[in-house]
């Protein structure tokens, strides 16, 4: 073992193979697809197109590094429990392929089922609690409102007093809610892709996008120009400004939203605990950490820098629901930029520009998206035609006057 | 010419017009009493005690004593022909002859305190004349009911307001007859400094919905420097005073607050 | 805390403001088809870099305008709104106002 350490120390070359493409590979002229943003989505995208559909000259571009934007950022809650038709079978579906994902990319995405628990503060929660549970298992979601009794039940640790500001009335309990491991997604999904040929280009940024006669034909580089059929934007954060090369105004407004996590503590909160009312929201990740989440800033900023306010106004939510951790340590703390469209939902599919592609709009909603926005995505580059999952995404829908009113998408917000 | 209580001892639910904190009095045991048709609390205890309160840190509750306000390009003017004095530019408030306070909100908008020791019967001649005509571009801002109207008075008023407000309220920065609208415990403020004789003394307008809520923040606020709430007739008495009582020292009956040193 | 200085009331705690949105010229409502409707309505610039943007004093709703770089998040100037509108609006009164 000491032998085999110190063999490992000397060895010139890295002695395991690389993953993905390995830093250095010279960019080719052309690409039949490229992909702007290498996160969850643009992974799994990658994935798709090269498994599914045998589109294998594909490259991955990332201005920074695999999966370290908004998929590093997001609290990693996996839900289905919306209340639009179009929301509930899009993220059902999506809940659905989570489950199957460790053994499709042979890549242990932590997959962890473990229900969520969303708190209800007032009769006008509850009302809204009641049709939203209505709506989920009339789609054949499991979510069903449950009374103080059942919440102690299922969360022993939480502050049921009723000498509080807002005690706590009644609960929406989502069975199928799980949680995985961010990071593992991205990972699995870009190695499966490099594996069928697809390229990985980190450290690229896209700096312009050439359009002539409505038609994308080729994306300029820091490293250099690459002509394409194809292009699907992927950057969750920077969305409008990534669509701005292309000449596409967005339906977005970009806010930060920032989260912490406290010291690791031994596994005593099973599920995923959110409060609307509070704006904060909660679970214990498997290494021991309370992961801490609440609304967006109050104003549009662009940027990860976090702020004390903030941090005060998660921290005394947090405090109501679970008066233990009081005593807990913030470990890290940190902001993501939530692309926020007016009505809650994404905005997938065809652009005005020809062979250009939008995943975009995924304000607090798109880590939850990955599995089935890859598959979706994929299938409408194939194609060229939006399958019927995302058709009602589309950002035509703006012009149509026909929003899709998401009024479950946030753990923080009715 | 000053109000006297005409009958103390006056029950708060024979009136029409009552504070939105007057539960919160009842629970002191407050002595109210009728001005003129307006009902106050005179005073919650002995008068000495509650005179040395009120130079150290008291809170009066003054939501039922006659207030209002205009708005409109031609207030300024109209104020002027009705023989008052408008502030000249925002957040500056001007002592009227009659003993009250004009503030100036912003350009176009005023808000007018009745002084404490006039008759509140002479403040409808001034309600009474409000035009009716829009082109006047002048219109009332009436504040009676959407307001409660509290005041802190002390030596240490400034100190216990820093608790709660983020402006610098000390005399070092915050003069006589200045205002400030801005958050107070988190709730929305107007306060003015209008000081009473030689004490200190905060006029403070907030949403009558939260009356209760502010004033428990304050009471809460105050009672690590000593103070408590008083009655109308104590700050009437201040005003006749132009130097603090002689016996009267912050220090002396809390060591933990230290006197400022003079800038 | 964050300062925002308002014109009327001076710096202010960010906590005392309320932001309204990016500065955008008013469609000609007589001259405006839907679809140009639906591009001012949803679809904002999210611009990065200084913008200019509405703001308002809550405490004395007193709306002002704010040049702020939305990648730094630093203010650099905040001016009452009559810069940008020379004009007020008119108020409807005895001979302009409509009759009821």
């Amino acid at each position: 073992m000491a032998f085999g350490l110190l063999k490992y120390g000397f060895r010139k070359r890295y002695p395991a193979k690389p993953q993905f493409t390995p830093s250095g590979t010279t960019l080719k002229k052309r690409y039949d697809v490229v992909i702007i943003g290498a996160g969850a989505h643009g992974a799994g995208i990658a994935h798709e197109l090269a498994k599914s559909h045998g589109i294998r000259n594909v490259a991955l571009l990332d201005k920074g590094y695999l999966g370290g934007g908004n998929t590093a950022r997001n609290t990693a809650v996996l839900r289905s429990n919306y209340l639009t038709e179009e929301g509930v079978a899009f993220y059902r579906q999506s809940l659905k392929l989570f489950q199957g994902l460790s053994n499709e990319l042979n890549y242990n995405i932590m997959l962890e089922n473990r229900g969520q628990l969303t708190l209800a503060h007032s009769d006008a929660a509850i009302r809204s609690f009641r049709w939203r549970a209505e709506v989920n298992q009339h789609l054949g979601v499991r979510s069903e409102l449950v009374d103080r009794q059942t919440i102690r039940e299922l969360v022993p640790q939480l502050n049921l007093s009723e000498d509080v500001r807002y005690p706590i009335l009644a609960g929406l309990w989502h069975a199928d809610a799980a949680t995985a491991r961010h990071d593992a997604i991205v990972w699995g999904y870009a190695r499966s892709a490099c594996e069928q040929g697809v390229e990985l280009h980190q450290r690229t940024a896209v700096q312009a996008v050439e359009v002539t006669n409505g038609a994308v034909h080729a994306v300029k580089t820091n490293r250099g120009r690459i002509a394409c059929g194809c292009v699907v934007q992927a950057v969750a954060g920077s969305s409008s400004i990534v669509a701005k090369m292309a000449g596409i105004r967005l339906p977005i407004h970009s806010y930060p939203l920032q989260a912490m996590v406290t010291q690791p503590y031994k596994p005593l909160l099973k599920p995923h605990v959110s409060s609307p009312h509070l704006h904060v929201y909660t679970h214990q990740t498997s290494r021991g950490e309370f992961v801490i989440g609440g609304g967006s800033d109050p104003y549009p900023r662009y940027g990860s820098r976090a702020t004390l306010e903030q941090k005060e106004a998660l921290s005394s939510a947090i405090l109501q629901l679970l008066p233990f951790l009081a005593q807990a340590k913030v470990l890290r703390q940190w902001a993501g930029t939530t692309d926020m469209t007016p009505d809650y939902s994404p905005i997938m599919g065809l652009s005005p520009v020809r062979n250009y592609h939008l995943d975009a709009g995924w304000g607090t909603w798109g880590f939850k998206a990955t599995p089935i926005c890859a598959k979706t995505m994929a299938e409408l580059v194939a194609t060229g035609k939006p399958p019927e999952l995302i058709q009602p995404f589309a950002l035509e829908r703006f012009y149509r006057f026909e929003q899709i009113n998401e009024a479950g998408a946030t753990a923080a917000g009715h | 010419m000053q109000a006297s209580p005409s009958a103390t001892g006056a029950s708060p639910t024979a009136f029409q017009r009552r504070s939105q904190l007057y539960r919160r009095h009842l629970d002191l045991d407050a002595a109210f009493a009728d001005y003129e048709g307006v009902l106050a609390v005179a005073a919650y205890a002995d008068p000495r005690v509650e005179r040395a309160l009120a130079e150290r840190l008291g809170l009066a509750d003054l939501s039922t004593w006659p207030r209002s306000g205009c708005a409109g390009p031609n207030a300024p003017q109209w104020l002027a022909d009705a023989g008052r004095q408008p502030p000249n530019r925002p957040n500056k408030a001007v002592a009227q002859e009659d003993g009250g306070l004009i503030a100036r909100l912003s350009e176009q908008e005023f808000l007018i305190l009745q002084g404490l020791e006039a008759d509140p019967g002479l403040f409808a001649a001034l309600q009474g004349n409000w035009p009716s005509d829009a082109a006047e571009s002048v219109h009332p801002l009436p504040h009676a009911d959407s307001h409660c109207w509290l005041a802190l008075s002390g030596a240490l008023a400034s100190e216990a307001l820093a608790k709660l407000c983020a402006v610098d309220l000390s005399s070092r920065s915050f003069g006589l007859c200045d205002v400030a609208q801005t958050s107070l415990a988190r709730v929305n403020a107007i306060i003015l400094r209008q000081d009473l004789g030689a004490t200190p003394c905060f006029h403070i307008l907030s949403d009558a919905s939260s009356a209760e809520y502010l004033w428990d923040a304050l009471v809460d606020a105050m009672r690590e420097f000593g103070g408590a709430p008083v009655g109308l007739e104590a700050l009437r008495t201040l005003k006749l005073r132009d130097r603090p009582s002689e016996s009267f020292s912050p220090t002396e009956r809390h060591p933990r607050i230290q006197p400022r040193k003079a800038p | 805390m964050k300062l925002l200085n308002c014109p009327l009331n001076g710096p202010r705690n960010i906590a005392e403001f309320t932001y309204g949105g990016e500065l955008r010229p008013m469609p000609d409502p007589a001259a405006t088809d839907a679809q140009q409707w639906a591009e001012h309505l949803f679809f904002p610039d999210n611009g990065a870099g200084i913008v200019t943007e509405w703001w308002c004093h809550t405490a004395t709703a007193y709306w002002f305008l704010a040049q702020r770089n939305t990648l730094t998040d630093e203010v650099i100037r905040t001016f009452p709104p009559s810069e940008v509108f020379k004009q007020g609006r008119k108020l409807a009164g005895k001979d302009g106002g409509e009759k009821s």
